[in-house]
């Protein structure tokens, strides 16, 4: 059954059916059941399945995640739910000491079915504590996945992979994402570990995590005018990570900037241009071009956020640098901010 | 003490200015009563303009604490407060200016613009928020223990709301400070809710004092609408602790009157009751303190005008020197990472093309490239 939905409710919906199919599918967390449901994406959820399968919890979120990891080693999947990842950092012994290492430890005979939802990303003015993304962060840790979704189709099909999954899931919404709509085919699988190639292109590889999908189709649709067509891969799992298709892509067009929505140093970009010099080494004609956060904790005020968050004119700009151009007039252009979101289809 | 006992109660009529000087009292009030304007206008002004852009937590029937703390605490002494802190934020002298100008994004704002409403601090004053919750709790433990190492008499200040109970560090704190009777002060305004859960959805008991009580902390249970009862707590503990006899704990029973976030109201979503409110407003810490006055003489119109005219001179001159006020300039940007030892982080930095900045954004749409 195909129909058209807001990522939002593609998330609600995909957990409504991992609940029904399997009784040991449950969701908690900080503000889970509340009046705004997580931005909605837990909407109908405590309705459906009473507050013994929904439920809120109080502000601990490090014991809440033993909790969790305690309920999975009983023989239930829990789906822990934090509204901002800057709160998850309370749980951090529990997930890189406990979660990441007991599937390992036990010798494959224990799994660990457990993810953890939270909300990445830019807001309005959020500044330092509730603005991160961290994805290089849990993927640097051994034994955790780390999957983030761009389109509706995507939230839907990976969010029930992952609730089944046997491994611990850490899945990770940017907030600005919850608008977009999109066409969610209710019976398509996709696995963990599967790049997806957003749009066709010659020029320029731009592999892209999360919103930065966004920004990079933005920055194709400016590009094509002058005749540059950018190719832009959606990773969607950083780990495991879908190594072929983005060399494939590489190979292709022979340039490469890597979009990731997080810090740039020791961060996942750095691990994708090290992994595409030593595979692509004799095909590129530019070293790999990066692009993430600024290395500073995220400002308040508006026109340092603008700059701390990578966006579809820096894309751009790297474009014209690799490619030799001079700069595109962006005047009267525009771009995506907190009051001109974008809403899709993709 | 809990909540629903004090529903019961109807009116509160145990506020006593006795023990106070006039003097006191009337810096009380006008303290309350600034706070509460300048709420009220930031809240008249946060939708329309759009200007203010970050969450703000909004503390109208919360004054008292911050009050009473006002007139306590030196320069030296820190004050270590949460994401609902323009009070604290007052009550350790910040200026109104800098306070909207942050709120505004502003080059002249606490910290630059930079912080936001929720993570303000003025590093001259010792006063510092934070948005994560119980975080500034551990924290304050630690200034307190450098003042005990460098045997100063300065005291450590912490104020929070029952959220920050919820969590392990609270408990961890409380032990530490009382195993090493530190000069500290924990305030906790407990106004009942969470965002939207109530303590007794949170917590199996509703005795957070008894409980960190039984830790071998001195405790005192308030209602915290009282100013002048705070204000005479909040001395004892302050001068307790200033003279090397160990921490304390005060829980103040107050409400917030707004939405947990944001300058609209909530209670549309029906988590609180009507009789809850009802008794909370009626209770207002203000109107409290301010009929006491009257009954002695120290308030009446004339002088509530006085004052009102005042502080409204205030808040407009504040809302002018944010809306006047530049926001940061570019220049400031590449100086952002002052950690000198990541020369890479720093070669990141300069990598930002940064040509399309506009230092006059005012508008948000389109894009302000
Ligand atoms: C560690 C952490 N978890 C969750 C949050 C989200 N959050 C922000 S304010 C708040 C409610 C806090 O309630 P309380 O501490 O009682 O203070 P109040 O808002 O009532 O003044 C919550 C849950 C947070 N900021 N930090």
């Amino acid at each position: 059954m195909k129909s058209f939905m807001t990522f939002r409710e593609s998330l609600s919906l995909a957990v409504a059916k991992e609940m029904e199919a399997d009784p040991s599918v449950f969701v908690f967390g900080l503000d889970v059941p509340d009046h705004k449901r997580i931005f909605g994406s837990t909407k109908g959820l405590v309705e459906k399945f009473g507050l013994e399968r929904c439920f809120g919890t109080p502000l601990s979120e490090d014991a809440m995640t033993g909790v969790a990891l305690g309920a999975a080693l009983s023989g239930l999947r829990p789906i822990h739910v934090h509204i901002r990842v800057d709160f998850m950092m309370l749980a951090m012994n529990q997930i890189v000491n406990m979660i990441s290492n007991l599937r390992y430890m036990s010798g494959g005979k224990l799994t660990i079915p457990l993810v953890i939802r939270a909300v990445i990303g830019r807001g309005w003015g959020q500044s330092a504590q509730h603005s991160k993304s961290l994805q290089s962060f849990f993927a640097h840790i051994p034994g955790l996945k780390v999957v983030m979704p761009t389109t509706p189709q995507d939230a839907y099909s990976l969010l029930r992979t992952s609730i089944r999954d046997d491994n611990p899931v850490i899945f990770l919404e940017h907030r600005w994402l919850y608008d977009v709509e999109g066409e969610v085919d209710e019976r398509k699988t996709i696995p963990l570990g599967n790049a997806t190639v957003r749009r066709q292109g010659d020029a320029v590889t731009v592999v892209a995590t999360s919103w930065m999908n966004v920004e990079a189709l933005k920055a194709a649709e400016v590009l094509e005018r002058r005749g540059i067509q950018l190719e832009v891969v959606d990773v969607r799992s950083i780990t495991p990570l879908d190594e072929e298709t983005i060399i494939q892509s590489v190979k292709k067009t022979r340039r490469c900037i890597v979009a990731d929505y997080d810090w740039a140093f020791c961060g996942f970009s750095a691990e994708l241009a090290s992994l595409i010099h030593h595979r692509c080494f004799n095909d590129l004609k530019k070293p790999v071009e990066r692009l993430g956060f600024a290395p500073v904790p995220c400002p308040t005020t508006r026109p340092l956020e603008n700059l701390f968050y990578p966006s579809a004119v820096h894309i751009i700009r790297i474009v014209e640098q690799m490619l030799g151009l001079e700069k595109t007039d962006l005047s009267g252009e525009s771009f995506y901010s907190y009051e001109h979101n974008f809403k899709g289809p993709f | 003490m809990n909540h629903g006992e004090l529903l019961k109660m109807g009116e509160y009529n145990h506020l006593s200015i006795e023990g106070c000087s006039p003097d006191i009292i009337r810096c009380l009030y006008r303290f309350m009563l600034r706070l509460r304007r300048c709420q009220e206008a930031l809240i008249k002004e946060y939708y329309p303009a759009d200007e203010m852009r970050c969450p703000v937590h909004f503390c109208i029937g919360q004054e008292a604490s911050p009050a009473a703390l006002s007139l306590l605490l030196s320069q030296s002494d820190y004050l270590l407060s949460h994401h609902r802190c323009h009070g604290y934020y007052l009550a350790k002298g910040g200026s109104m200016n800098a306070l909207f100008a942050e709120i505004y994004g502003r080059a002249t704002g606490a910290n630059g613009g930079i912080a936001g409403s929720q993570d303000i601090s003025v590093h001259d004053l010792n006063f510092f928020s934070g948005a994560i919750l119980s975080g500034s709790v551990a924290i304050a433990v630690g200034v307190a223990l450098g003042f005990q190492t460098k045997a100063l008499r300065s005291v450590a200040v912490t104020a929070f709301g029952d959220g920050a109970t919820d969590q392990g560090i609270f408990w961890e704190a409380i032990n530490y400070a009382v195993l090493r009777r530190l000069p500290l002060v924990f305030v906790c305004e407990n106004n009942r809710y969470s965002t939207y859960a109530p303590l007794s959805k949170r917590q199996g008991k509703e005795n957070i004092s008894e409980r960190v009580q039984s830790f071998g902390m001195n405790v005192k249970t308030v209602f915290g609408n009282d100013v002048a009862l705070l204000y005479s707590v909040f001395s004892n503990a302050i001068e307790e602790a200033r003279e090397g006899r160990g921490p304390c704990f005060i829980e103040a029973f107050t409400y917030r009157w707004n939405a947990h976030v944001g300058p609209g109201e909530d209670d549309y979503l029906g988590y609180r009751s009507v009789a809850e409110r009802e008794f909370w407003k009626k209770n207002c810490p203000i109107a409290l303190l301010e009929k006491q006055m009257v009954g002695q003489n120290l308030m009446d119109s004339k002088i509530k005008e006085k004052m009102i005219v005042e502080i409204d001179q205030e808040i407009a001159t504040a809302f002018q020197f944010a809306k006047e006020s530049p926001f940061p300039h570019l220049k400031e940007w590449s100086q952002l990472n002052y950690n000198i030892d990541t020369p890479q982080a720093d070669r990141l930095l300069e990598t930002i093309d940064s040509s399309f900045f506009d230092q006059n954004q005012k508008e948000a749409m389109p894009g302000p490239y």
